[in-house]
Parts: C-alpha cells; sequence; structure tokens
C-alpha cells in the first residue's frame, strides 16, 4: 500500500473505533469529537449506499464502454480481442491506481469497481490468448488460476482490497485443485498457511487493510481444510470434482482420517477460538459444527428429522440461554475474557439481519391455478426456518 | 488500535477507565460473544419451527390431529406466558429489554401460534373456502404483540404475514373482482396496495408519534412491494410500467435523499435507472447505440451521486 493510503487506513480504524465507543455511550461527543481531530482523515470516501450504487455504476459504466468499442471496431480474431481487453483492464488498474493515490479515493466503491472490473478484463484477455495456443483444458485452467492468484494478491497488497485477497485465495486453491493430488494438496498447503496467516493477519506492522486481507485468506485457508477433511465431501469427491469428474473416495483407506477430521476440526478451531479470544475461529468452528451435525444426521439415522430439528434448535435455544448465563455470572459479568454483553459493535446490522430472516420464516404467499387441489381449504402453509409446513 | 487508545489517554483525551476497556479489546483480552449467542438462539428458533412443520406434516396419521394441535398451542403458550411475565410495561415509545432471550421466544411464540391455526385451519377447515383469512389473524395478532411487547422483528413477520394474506387471498377469495385479468397481475395490484398500506402505516406511526421507531420497518417493506410490483410488469407493458417505475424510483430517491435515507435511496435510484432502461431498450436499438447508452447513462448517474454526496458534505 502508498504510504499514505496506509496512515489514512490506520487513523480510518481509530475513528471507526470512536464511533463504536460512542454507539455504546462509552464516550461523549466531545471526546469522540477531540478523537476525529486527533486521527483526521484525509480520504474521499462515501457512505455505504452511495459507495453501493458508485460500485454499481462504474462496473456497468466500464462494461458497456468495453462492449461498445468492440460493437464499433468488430475485431474477429481472439487474439485481438484479448490483447484488447487486456489493454483496457490495465489502463483500469492504472485508474485505480490514480485514484487510491494522487485523488486520495477510499471506501469510494469507484476503485473497487475499476480494480476488480479491470482484473477481470485482464483474466479475459489472457483466456482469449490461450484459445489459439491449443493447450488442454486442465493447462489454461491452471494458467488462469494462477495468473488470477498473482494478480489478485498483487491488487489486494497495493491497494488494500479484501475482496481482491479472497478472490486471490479462492484462485489460489482452484489452482491446486487442479494438481495430481488436490485434495492433498488443500491440506499441505492450508495447514502451514493457517499459523503464518494468523501471524501476518495480526502483524502490526501492517495497516489494518492488509490485517483484513490476511484474515480473509486465514477464514479461506480454514474452510480450505475443513473441506478437504469433511467426510461427504471426501465421499462424493468434491475437491476432486474440479479436474477428474466427481472422483469419488468412498472406498479409500484413510477414509477414517476423513471421519476424524470432520468431528474434530469444529470443536478443535471453536475451542481455540474461545480459548484465544478469535472471534474468526469462533465463528468458523461453529459453522463447521452445524455442517458436521448436518453430516452426522446424513450418515447416521439418529431419530426422525423432526425429532432432529426440534431437539437440535431446542438444544440450540437451551445452549445460548447456559452460555448467557454461565458468561454473565463470572466476575465483571466475563469469563477467561469472554461476555456476553454487548460491547461497540453496531447492533443495527444484526437487526436488519434478524427481521429479514424473520419476513423469510414467515408464511409463503401462494396464488395457486385453478385446477390446483390446494384451493381446497386447508392449503395453508407456515413454518419457520425452511420448514416444509404444508398440510 | 493499541497504541492509539494508549496515546490518548495520553493526551487526556480518554480518561483511565476508559482506556483500560478499550486497551483490554483492542489487545484481545476481551471479546463480546453476544452476537454469536444471539445467532444460535435465533437459529435454534428456526430449527425448532422447521422440525415443527415436519411434525406436523408427517406424524398426522400417528400421534393424531388433537395431539399435534394441542402441543402445539402448548408449546405457544409456554413461550407466550414466558413473555408476559418478563415484559417491561407497556410503551408506545421503545421499550428496554428485559431478557437476552425476550424477543426471540416472543418470535418462536408467535411462530407457533401461526403453525397451529395453520394445522388447525388444514385438519378441520373451520373458515372454509375463507382459509386464507388465518393469515390474516396470524398478521393482526402478530402485529398486536409487536406492538405490545416492542418486538420490531415480531413487527416485520406480521407485515410479511399480511402480504402473504394479501397473495393468497387474490386467487380465492378475490377472483370474481379480477376476473379477466390474469393472476399476475392481479397479485401485482395486490403488492402494489399491500405496499401501500405499509407505507400509510409507517407516515401513521411517526404522525401519532405511536411506536415510531418501527416506522422503519414499514416504510422499506412498503417501497420494495410498491417498486417490485411495478418492476415485475416491464415484461408484460414497459411502456406503462416503465413510466410508473420511473416516476415511483425517482420520487423515492428525491424524497429519501432529502431525509438522508441513504438504503431508499439507493433503492430509489436503482429503480428508476431500471425503468428508463426499460423505457429505452422498448425502441430496439442497435447493440453499439445500446452499450452507448449504458455507458453514457450510468456515468451520468455517477455523477450525479458524487455531486450529490459532496451537496451532502457541505450541508
Amino acid at each position: 500500500m502508498r504510504p499514505d493510503a496506509a496512515r489514512a487506513d490506520r487513523r480510518r480504524e481509530v475513528r471507526e473505533a470512536a464511533r463504536g465507543w460512542r454507539r455504546a455511550s462509552a464516550i461523549d461527543d466531545a471526546t469522540q469529537a477531540a478523537i476525529v481531530e486527533a486521527y483526521p482523515d484525509d480520504r474521499v470516501r462515501l457512505g455505504p449506499a452511495f459507495r453501493g450504487l458508485a460500485f454499481v455504476f462504474t462496473g456497468l459504466a466500464l462494461n458497456a464502454v468495453f462492449f461498445f468499442a468492440m460493437a464499433v471496431f468488430r475485431p474477429n480474431d481472439a487474439a485481438v480481442v484479448g490483447s484488447l481487453a487486456i489493454v483496457f483492464g490495465v489502463l483500469l488498474c492504472g485508474l485505480t491506481e490514480v485514484q487510491v493515490g494522487a485523488w486520495r479515493r477510499a471506501d469510494g466503491g469507484t476503485e473497487a469497481a475499476t480494480a476488480l472490473v479491470g482484473l477481470g478484463y485482464v483474466l479475459i484477455g489472457a483466456a482469449c490468448l490461450t484459445l489459439d495456443a491449443r493447450l488442454s483444458q486442465r493447462a489454461v485452467q491452471s494458467w488462469l488460476f494462477g495468473l488470477a492468484t498473482v494478480v489478485f494478491a498483487a491488487a489486494a497488497w497495493r491497494w488494500g482490497m479484501r475482496a481482491c485477497a479472497a478472490l486471490a485465495g479462492v484462485s489460489f486453491f482452484l489452482l491446486l485443485a487442479q494438481g495430481p493430488r488436490p485434495r492433498l494438496l488443500w491440506i499441505a498447503a492450508a495447514l502451514p498457511a493457517i499459523p503464518a496467516l494468523l501471524r501476518l493477519s495480526e502483524h502490526p506492522g501492517w495497516p489494518p487493510a492488509h490485517r483484513r486481507s490476511g484474515e480473509a485468506v486465514l477464514g479461506l485457508a480454514l474452510v480450505a481444510l475443513y473441506t478437504a477433511f469433511h467426510l461427504g465431501s471426501w465421499d462424493a469427491g468434491l475437491v476432486e470434482s474440479f479436474t477428474q469428474g466427481g472422483h469419488r473416495l468412498r472406498q479409500s483407506p484413510l477414509r477414517p482420517a476423513a471421519i476424524l477430521g470432520t468431528a474434530l476440526i469444529p470443536p478443535v478451531a471453536a475451542a481455540f477460538g474461545a480459548i484465544t479470544r478469535r472471534r474468526l475461529f469462533l465463528d468458523l468452528g461453529l459453522a463447521f459444527g452445524i455442517a458436521s451435525l448436518i453430516t452426522l444426521r446424513f450418515y447416521v439415522h439418529l431419530a426422525p428429522l423432526w425429532v432432529v430439528l426440534t431437539l437440535g434448535g431446542g438444544a440450540a435455544i437451551a445452549a445460548a440461554l447456559a452460555l448467557r448465563r454461565f458468561l454473565a455470572s463470572g466476575a465483571g459479568g466475563e469469563r477467561r475474557g469472554l461476555t456476553a454483553d454487548p460491547l461497540f459493535e453496531d447492533p443495527a446490522r444484526h437487526r436488519a439481519l434478524e427481521m429479514a430472516a424473520a419476513m423469510a420464516a414467515g408464511p409463503a404467499a401462494r396464488a395457486p391455478a385453478a385446477t390446483d387441489r390446494s384451493l381446497a381449504p386447508g392449503g395453508g402453509r407456515f413454518g419457520g426456518g425452511g420448514a416444509s409446513g404444508e398440510y | 488500535m493499541a497504541a492509539a487508545v494508549t496515546r490518548l489517554h495520553r493526551e487526556r483525551v480518554l480518561s483511565a477507565e476508559q482506556a483500560a476497556l478499550f486497551s483490554r479489546v483492542a489487545r484481545r483480552e476481551l471479546l463480546s460473544v453476544g452476537a454469536e449467542l444471539r445467532a444460535l438462539l435465533y437459529g435454534g428458533v428456526l430449527v425448532a419451527m422447521a422440525g415443527v412443520g415436519l411434525l406436523a406434516e408427517q406424524n398426522f396419521e400417528r400421534i393424531g390431529p388433537l395431539a399435534i394441535a394441542g402441543a402445539l398451542a402448548a408449546a405457544a403458550a409456554g413461550c407466550l406466558i414466558w413473555t408476559a411475565r418478563h415484559a417491561s410495561p407497556f410503551s408506545w415509545r421503545e421499550a428496554p429489554s428485559t431478557h437476552f432471550a425476550f424477543e426471540y421466544l416472543l418470535l418462536l411464540g408467535v411462530l407457533l401460534v401461526g403453525a397451529d391455526l395453520a394445522y388447525v385451519e388444514a385438519t378441520f377447515t373451520p373458515l372454509g373456502d375463507a382459509w386464507p383469512w388465518h393469515l390474516f389473524l396470524v398478521s393482526v395478532l402478530a402485529a398486536a404483540l409487536a406492538v405490545r411487547y416492542d418486538s420490531a422483528i415480531v413487527f416485520s413477520l406480521a407485515l410479511s404475514t399480511f402480504a402473504a394474506w394479501r397473495g393468497v387471498s387474490v386467487a380465492l377469495l378475490e377472483r370474481s373482482v379480477w376476473s379477466g385479468i390474469d393472476t399476475a397481475s392481479s397479485l401485482r395490484v395486490n403488492a402494489i396496495g399491500c405496499g401501500s398500506v405499509f407505507l400509510l402505516l409507517a407516515a401513521a406511526l411517526v404522525r401519532l408519534d405511536r411506536k415510531a421507531h418501527f416506522e422503519p420497518v414499514a416504510t422499506h417493506a412498503g417501497w420494495i412491494l410498491v417498486l417490485g410490483a411495478l418492476a415485475s410488469g416491464l415484461g408484460r407493458a414497459p411502456v406503462l410500467f416503465g413510466l410508473l417505475l420511473l416516476l415511483a424510483g425517482g420520487g423515492v430517491a428525491a424524497l429519501a435523499y432529502r431525509g438522508a435515507r441513504f438504503s431508499l435511496f439507493a433503492l430509489g435510484v436503482v429503480g428508476a435507472y431500471a425503468a428508463s432502461s426499460a423505457l429505452f431498450l422498448q425502441a430496439r436499438p442497435p447493440f453499439e447505440i445500446a452499450s452507448l447508452w449504458f455507458a453514457a447513462t450510468s456515468l451520468a448517474v455517477l455523477g450525479a451521486l458524487l455531486v450529490a454526496h459532496r451537496r451532502l458534505r457541505l450541508e
């Protein structure tokens, strides 16, 4: 990142923290104003709604410009189209550099759009150029995923964009999936990457944008590790299906390792997250745990599905209440540095999600056809969380 | 971050207590898992409801309808009695929550009541051909409980249930009214009507200062329904619905901009742009001209957005 952009990013982090402190009434307006004055903003930023709109309309405009040029000049050679796409993409990357640098834009939507669309055109152009090279499909995919890993990683490093870091991580694991033993490669890459990325994502010398990027790739590495061990993915040959068309591993002698991994990775990740107070590990551990429980129900018929769901839901409610009570009963409402009380996060974010989920949990409206038997009385439907509540 | 807290304390911007707390959070010595616990609680409610749905569907013969209806009623009553016992006194204003699980158990209770009513209606058919009215009953009950116990989540459930009732009743109760009009169009009209009701409700909440903090839920749901319904008509009558959507989207964007409500502003801008593009594409322009249209208009919208944002900053 440019030094001035990194400095601005550090200041932004402090201002954002101060906003959270103020929201929780931990400081007053005067203190917040003093913090904003001590850590001023020299960037041109947009709020979330404007940023989203700017991103969408910039992306639309850039694509339309390219399509307009193609429609006017009508190049009929893939190599020419590819070269033009690469030139266009590089120009957009240059425009991103100008926005982040001289124009001092950050969180503006436009610079993210020019970066992502530009890198997309570079990759599309590279793909067009390989068409004439008569390479195998696997070689083309390997080349493109390798290139995508490099360009997205470079973009994440230069502009501090977390989306680019995540795309670099995805491209990297897709590149590994092209290899001879993709599952082994995923495990071999993820295992050393997790501690390394953990260290880097908390390195105080890195600006917050780089730390967030590192955290995004760390999350991807954890997901890749769990997917590589997951029993369902193992039996379905999910990782192998990227190149070999669903090569199943159900008969593999290493299958017990997959069973162990499916059972152990979630509690280990969640426990590590809880002990070291790392939210990413805690949240992913919980998500993996839910996935593993669903997998268990798939392989072992413990009870009818309605019993499993009702008891599982009840157990989740009981666990949340018990954990809350356990944490609140500790000294100062905390235990081992974990508290159930809200600290400085924005509750509005959660509320919007909860309200959207409540709307989804409501009854589904239907407008049946005249011959539909469900027009008869009793065609109602009610049920939450995807329940098939048709009686 | 920890260094910044130390500096702010040194410069006496933060007190010692404040610095100690913020520093603990910055150094990852203190972490709130409140969001995770809420997600677990909410997920539990939804998963349990999914199980209840399957219970009623799959065990009709074995357990018997009365037992199922009774069990659902008992579970719903349990949740609602608990919430009644833990509720704070009624207020037309925002009331502080008395318990971490309060709103989620209230939601579970309302969902169980809805499931029970739907099951009773499906099994014993007390409403006959008017069976969709059970959805109306649920929406009224949910709205009443949302107001009494000050729950925006249950209020949003009430609105979605009301919309579901309108969707169902179009095909059954109002067929004669809408005869000659295809179902999709009648649903569209109902969606617009429903959205308008939500918008009027939102205005009334603010005007009367009764649960005014519910207003954003009703306003957003209302405009999403109205704009979505108009957009759904673009394929059938592009000029008519295009013009209506342009007017509505532009109006929402203008009003939202003046009121600094940026999520609504974004909704209006997208709606108006979709309408204007649909109207333009009605002329079936060649590909070059269409590309030019999207390039020029997107850049124009972008420019307008940046100017509007600058004005906001200056104000």
